[in-house]
């Protein structure tokens, strides 16, 4: 009954990780090229001094932490997909948490670089972590630099465990499957897993409590982000809404990245047969509802920023809205708000390429707001003859072009080495289908397993 | 407990700069060179703020030299992650440059701009590296500097008269700006003592303080016309 | 010594198996079912079920909590240093530290529970690979020469292959 289902999955979700092509070899290249030259640009900023990036007074953060706000902010895919739908039981979900969980890795890892990058000594980066030092002093843990380490840390151990710990089984699978030198690589990672019950209630009792736990992990991740920002008495900046508000944009831009991952990886690995256009219609779904969520909490910080009407907030508001930085301002607009309402909200528009436009859009939208929020409130706060324009230099936009490679790049690395869809869990949600359509349409057939036929 | 602070009286100040010249000389500030300043990176701990009220012919010029305000309530303090900004005993702002790594989140939170990055590792074209000041720290590239209303200046004098086994008087220590100041415009001593001279100008009805507002209670009363 | 067990195509042939193994006086403890996902829905996937990973997870939460505590509070007043005028101690602030390891300890918690509840890492005595491709594996892992004839009998009361391993 299922045996000729299982077989196909194995061969579908199998064959990256057993051939391997030129495109490979050639993207791993390509991508790693571009990783490269920042990481040169990186250390001739070391070299060189602080000076050869485009930060100056007052404007003193700029791409890199703009990078920062904007990575960590997409790493909220995995944890919305995989730990929240899982919660809910969301039988859909299923091929699509790994690829989420992927992101959420990466993207953490890239994003918690940044703090390192934008430091001014960053050989002393370790002094954030809280060893007892000859110095006589411990991290200021008042300091919201203090919290977002150890926030990043407890959120990327968490995520990478997350990650990790479903592998096992398939890890096992490979294992069975493969020769030779990857067959030892696998049964080491396999760590000895072979299904018993127990194992099996195990690792879904861990999978259940992680992902309790991880949500409030992840909504405080980026609370503490937005403390960066809202703990300084600077115009604009000084907003309780900043916690939800960024919460909201990193789930927006999570749902986006995740998006674009999954159109990307069902053409190139020919998962046609497990990514459905009816997953893309439910995170398009999502897609909006963030989008309108967003919208919400633009429209609360600046309407109340407008009627408190002071003098050094406004000057920093018409800044965005009408003057220097009005373009990238209605581009934001244009792309976190207009653009996904009107391709996800009509039904005609929202097919798998309606849903990658919208997310470039997003991604696009969203990096510009995380700009937006940073440099014209610095360049703009209480004293005029203070003011300052922020030009950023090549060295912090090859840096920003870099990550995207470096994401691209992490993510094809790992689709070669790990399934990029759960089997254990596929198998699983097809086998509780299909147990539900044997039992018939009596009484027993759980009211979840009838969705997970959809699969 | 001496509670440093400073007076600034606006109607005295003419904007000749002699304040921030000073303050280089005294603090080894160096200069970065005009393509530098012209992208923002000039370190003036003390700056004179110019500013233009009127219409021509009726123009006039007001003169604002701006130093770190060492607040009671400072905005950069509890936000640097190494304690390399904080609070002295005696009311100043302190920053410790080992400490610092370089996050500038100081820089951001301060209200008043007066926190400066050292973009690059500081230089002197020769003969200027021999009037180097041996009390005040060079800063390497990566780290926050700003007015330390010359701690070096108050440290020495306060060593000095503990040894002498007097208290220091009221215009003994005289930071660089307010001793190179010709209109005495810069006024500096202990708050803490009401019959200093400082004292009496920050009690004074033409005495307001920058950014009150902001609420970061600063330790500088400027005063002017009303 | 030897170990006795048969592939079954799904979880009803499989579930008949344990119930013939059982009925031939194997102890739960001494049956061994391995699948390549977990059999919820049949009811020897219940087998060795019970856990106290909520417990221990929360036990670790607690423990990261003091940690975060004690830390904060220790440095903090052991040296005190003014910044901003605010309080040496404040909850406010110091609830964040402490929130972010306490998820971590509960968290980390869990997974030191898996992997030695789970016995992950310790290699066994029986498998097949058969089981990546979905059958099911029912056996007795160590049994004595003599019953290995009677298991075998239980086992194969229904069509499946039976394997004895030495």
């Amino acid at each position: 009954m299922s045996q000729p289902a299982h077989a196909r999955i194995n061969v579908d979700l199998l064959r990256p990780l057993l051939r391997t092509s030129w495109r490979f070899y050639f993207l791993v290249a390509a991508l790693g090229s571009i990783v490269l030259t920042a990481l040169v640009s990186w250390l001739s900023q070391a070299f060189f001094g602080f000076g050869v990036t485009g930060i100056r007074w007052p404007v003193y953060w700029g791409f890199y932490v703009t990078n920062f706000v904007f990575w960590i902010g997409i790493s909220h895919a995995g944890t919305l997909i995989s730990a929240i739908l899982r919660l809910v039981d969301a039988g859909w979900r299923r091929p699509v948490t790994r690829c989420a969980e992927v992101i959420t890795v990466f993207a953490l890892m890239i994003g918690a670089m940044f703090p390192i990058i934008h430091l001014g000594r960053p050989w002393l980066a370790f002094w954030l972590f809280p060893y007892p030092s000859e110095r006589l002093i411990w991290p200021n843990f008042r300091s919201p630099l203090v919290w977002d380490f150890f926030a990043i840390n407890t959120y990327l151990t968490g995520s990478v465990l997350f990650l990790v710990l479903p592998m096992i089984p398939d890890f096992a699978v490979v294992r069975d499957k493969a020769t030779g030198v990857r067959k030892t690589i696998y049964t080491y990672l396999a760590c000895g897993w072979r299904g018993t019950p127990r194992q099996w209630h195990r690792l879904e009792t861990a999978m259940q409590i992680m992902a309790i736990g991880i949500v409030p992990v992840a909504v405080s991740v980026h609370t503490i982000v937005s403390f960066d920002f809202s703990m300084a008495p600077v115009p604009m900046w000084q907003s309780t809404i900043f916690g939800p508000y960024f919460v909201v944009g990193a789930i927006f831009s999570g749902i986006a990245g995740l998006l674009i991952a999954m159109a990307v990886l069902r053409k190139v690995l020919h998962l046609q047969d497990y990514l459905h256009p009816v997953h893309f219609q439910n995170l398009g779904k999502l897609l909006l509802v963030m989008a309108l969520l967003w919208g919400y909490f633009v429209f609360n910080e600046r309407l109340v920023t407008y009627y408190g009407n002071g003098p050094s907030e406004m000057a920093v508001f018409w800044r965005t809205q009408r003057e220097s930085f009005a373009p990238l301002y209605w581009t934001m607009v244009i792309c976190n708000f207009v653009l996904p309402l009107v391709l996800m909200g009509i039904r005609y528009f929202r097919t798998i390429t309606g849903c990658v436009i919208a997310s470039l859009g997003v991604v696009v939208g969203m990096w510009l707001e995380r700009f937006l929020i940073i440099v014209p409130s610095l360049g703009h706060k209480y004293l005029p003859y203070s003011y300052g324009i922020y030009r950023p230099q090549p060295v912090e936009i090859i840096i920003a072009i870099a990550t995207f490679a470096a994401m691209m790049l992490l993510y094809v690395l790992f689709a070669k080495l790990v399934p990029i869809i759960s089997i254990w869990e596929l198998k699983a949600g097809r086998a509780s289908a299909s147990l539900a359509e044997a039992v018939g349409e009596g009484g027993d057939a759980r009211p979840v397993a009838r969705g997970e036929a959809n699969l | 407990m001496p509670k440093w602070g400073m007076a600034v009286d606006l109607d005295r100040c003419d904007g000749c700069g002699a304040c921030v010249t000073a303050c280089h000389a005294e603090n080894n500030i160096s200069t970065v060179g005009a393509d530098q300043a012209a992208r923002g990176r000039a370190k003036h701990w003390i700056r004179v703020e110019r500013y233009w009220e009127g219409e021509f012919p009726d123009v006039r010029l007001k003169f604002r030299p701006v130093m770190c305000q060492h607040c009671d309530n400072a905005p950069c303090e509890p936000v640097c992650p190494t304690y390399a900004s904080h609070h002295t005993p005696d009311g100043l702002n302190a920053q410790v440059y080992n400490r610092c790594i370089g996050t500038r989140y100081c820089a951001n939170a301060c209200p008043y701009n007066v926190r400066f990055f050292d973009f690059f590792n500081p230089s002197w074209d020769k003969p200027l590296h021999l009037q180097l000041n041996p009390d005040v720290s060079l800063r390497e590239v990566g780290v926050m500097e700003k007015c330390t209303f010359c701690v070096q200046r108050i440290k020495a004098t306060t060593i000095q008269a503990k040894s002498e086994d007097r208290p220091v008087k009221d215009g003994e220590i005289q930071p660089a700006c307010a001793q190179a100041c010709p209109s005495r415009a810069l006024v500096f001593g202990d708050l803490s003592d009401p019959e200093s001279e400082v004292s009496r100008l920050s009690r004074s009805p033409r005495g307001s303080k920058l950014l009150e507002d902001v609420g970061t209670k600063p330790s500088v009363t400027y005063l002017s016309k009303q | 010594m030897k170990a006795v067990y048969g592939l079954y195509e799904d979880g009803q042939a499989a579930q008949q198996a344990v119930n013939r193994l059982r009925a031939a006086g194997v102890n739960d403890r001494d049956i061994t079912v391995m699948s390549s996902q977990p059999m919820e829905d049949v009811e020897f996937g219940h087998m060795g079920g019970k856990t106290w990973m909520w417990w221990i997870a929360c036990g670790g939460g607690l423990l990261g909590m003091a940690t975060a505590f004690g830390l904060a509070w220790l440095t903090e007043t052991s040296w005190p240093i003014n910044v901003g005028g605010l309080p040496t101690f404040a909850w406010w602030p110091n609830l964040i530290i402490i929130f972010e390891l306490t998820m971590l300890g509960a968290i980390l918690a869990t997974v030191v529970t898996l992997v030695v509840s789970a016995r992950l890492g310790r290699s066994s005595t029986i498998y097949d690979p058969a089981v990546s491709d979905g059958l099911i594996l029912v056996g007795v892992e160590e049994t004595s020469d003599a019953r290995v004839r009677e298991l075998q009998d239980a086992l194969g009361a229904v069509r499946g292959e039976i394997k004895v391993v030495a």
